[in-house]
């Protein structure tokens, strides 16, 4: 279990703010944070792998003091058995995905941990190529199995799916819930993308100007609860009335669709909305027909 | 949208489907949802949902009638709001306010008039729940 308890004064895009964090994750749970930009969210990661020094606090991983600011201890990053995934995946350009693997592995560890972790990510044909040979989406999983090689408890992801196009946003994310079971892992995952958190998230905390304003099961949380199976997240870009129908336009991924509202459903433009439909009702045409 | 607070009364499941009874104030309400009770921990007899149907999912009648159509509601017809196509027509019933949209051809077609009785009807399949 990690304890987080700390306080920090950072300047952000909205000005200085007062960042005070108080909660606990369990152990193997996979943990999401959401929040708008400047909410603190990626400096919440860096406080917990030693990258950022709070203010004021502790910081706790299974009864183990990693931070306190009272007695003046600070673990450095090496010996928080942490791992991390970021938007920009940073391999070493000149090794192949193999090599950058190998390089990851820390000196006392057992090889074997490389081939499980090919296995589970499925980079055994991409072994011996160069990262500037792969797509973004196999670049991306060759950052994850590097950073699963140093055999992390804590698997730390800043938007790691953010560069990528749907389809490997898709893929990835069922890497991602694979190798957090295999590993027993805790994952904590920084997003602002509430698809992705329904589908792995255990939990949710919601951020907003340095403070965990929400947190509980994403279903509940994002309103979820909906029986239909049609269920996308997206935007309101637009609403106007046609008669007695309104229409809004909702931003979904990368699609702008159009969905007739009724006057009295309480929705404004810029809402994060669901759009839910039974799995009865959508037609499905294969394109090109 | 239509949304009335209601109680599980009946589950009928076969393979993933379930044919699911709600009873909203001594109405009964059947939806058919691809979940079962194992799939999902909400869906249990004597559990509160919420029914959900869109208003334009809804159908109007005049009794009598011999149609499909499993749930049905009585009611008299407190507004209609006519557009060009489209008419929202807002009807009382036992269970409060539903809302339907038809075009306004229906409306002219059967008659219906403010004050009136007619019976909102919604197909199985698109009637939503939503768990507390």
């Amino acid at each position: 279990m990690i304890g987080f308890h700390i306080k920090k004064r950072l300047n952000t895009s909205s000005g200085e703010t007062q960042f005070q964090f108080d909660f606990e994750i369990q152990k193997e749970s996979f943990t999401a944070i959401y929040g708008e930009s400047g909410a603190g969210k990626t400096s919440l990661l860096r406080m917990i792998s030693g990258l950022m020094k709070p203010d004021d606090g502790t910081i706790t991983y299974n009864g183990k003091v990693w931070f306190d600011q009272k007695k003046n201890i600070d673990l450095p990053t090496g010996q928080r058995k942490v791992g991390f995934v970021f938007q920009d995946y940073a391999l070493f350009p000149n090794m192949t995905v193999l090599g950058n693997l190998k390089f990851a592995l820390s000196k006392s560890a057992d090889p074997v941990i490389i081939d499980s972790v090919i296995d589970i990510t499925d980079l055994g044909e991409l072994k011996s190529k160069m990262p500037d040979t792969l797509s973004g989406g196999q670049q991306q999983r060759v950052a994850l199995a590097r950073a699963i090689v140093q055999q992390p408890e804590l698997l730390l992801l800043d938007e790691p799916l953010s560069a990528l196009d749907t389809v490997m946003q898709q893929k990835l994310q069922d890497y991602l819930i694979k190798v957090h079971k295999e590993f027993k892992l805790t994952t904590i995952f920084v997003t602002h993308d509430i698809t992705q958190i329904i589908k792995m998230a255990d939990q949710v905390m919601i951020l907003e100007s340095g403070k965990v304003v929400k947190a509980g099961k994403p279903t509940v949380i994002f309103g979820q609860s909906l029986s239909g199976k049609f269920k996308l997240s997206g935007r309101v870009l637009d609403i106007y009335a046609e008669g007695v129908i309104n229409i809004a336009s909702i931003l979904i991924g990368k699609d702008v669709i159009k969905v007739v509202i009724s006057g009295t459903d309480p929705l404004s433009i810029g809402d994060e909305v669901v759009v839910a439909s039974k799995a009865f009702n959508p037609i499905v045409q294969k394109v090109g027909e | 949208m239509n949304r009335f607070k209601g109680i599980i009364k009946e589950i009928e499941t076969s393979g993933s489907l379930s044919l699911v009874k709600v009873d909203v104030q001594d109405t009964l309400f059947s939806t058919i949802i691809i979940d079962t009770p194992e799939t999902l921990t909400s869906l249990q007899l004597g559990h509160s949902v919420d029914v959900i149907f869109k208003e334009s999912e809804v159908a109007l009648g005049k009794e009598p009638f011999q149609i499909s159509l499993q749930n049905r509601v009585p009611g008299n017809i407190k507004k209609i709001e006519r557009n060009e196509l489209l008419s929202k027509v807002e009807l009382n019933t036992a269970i409060g306010m539903i809302t339907a949209l038809i075009t306004t051809k229906a409306v002219l077609d059967l008659g219906l008039l403010d004050g009136e009785d007619a019976t909102a009807l919604i197909k199985t399949n698109e009637i939503m729940l939503s768990y507390d």
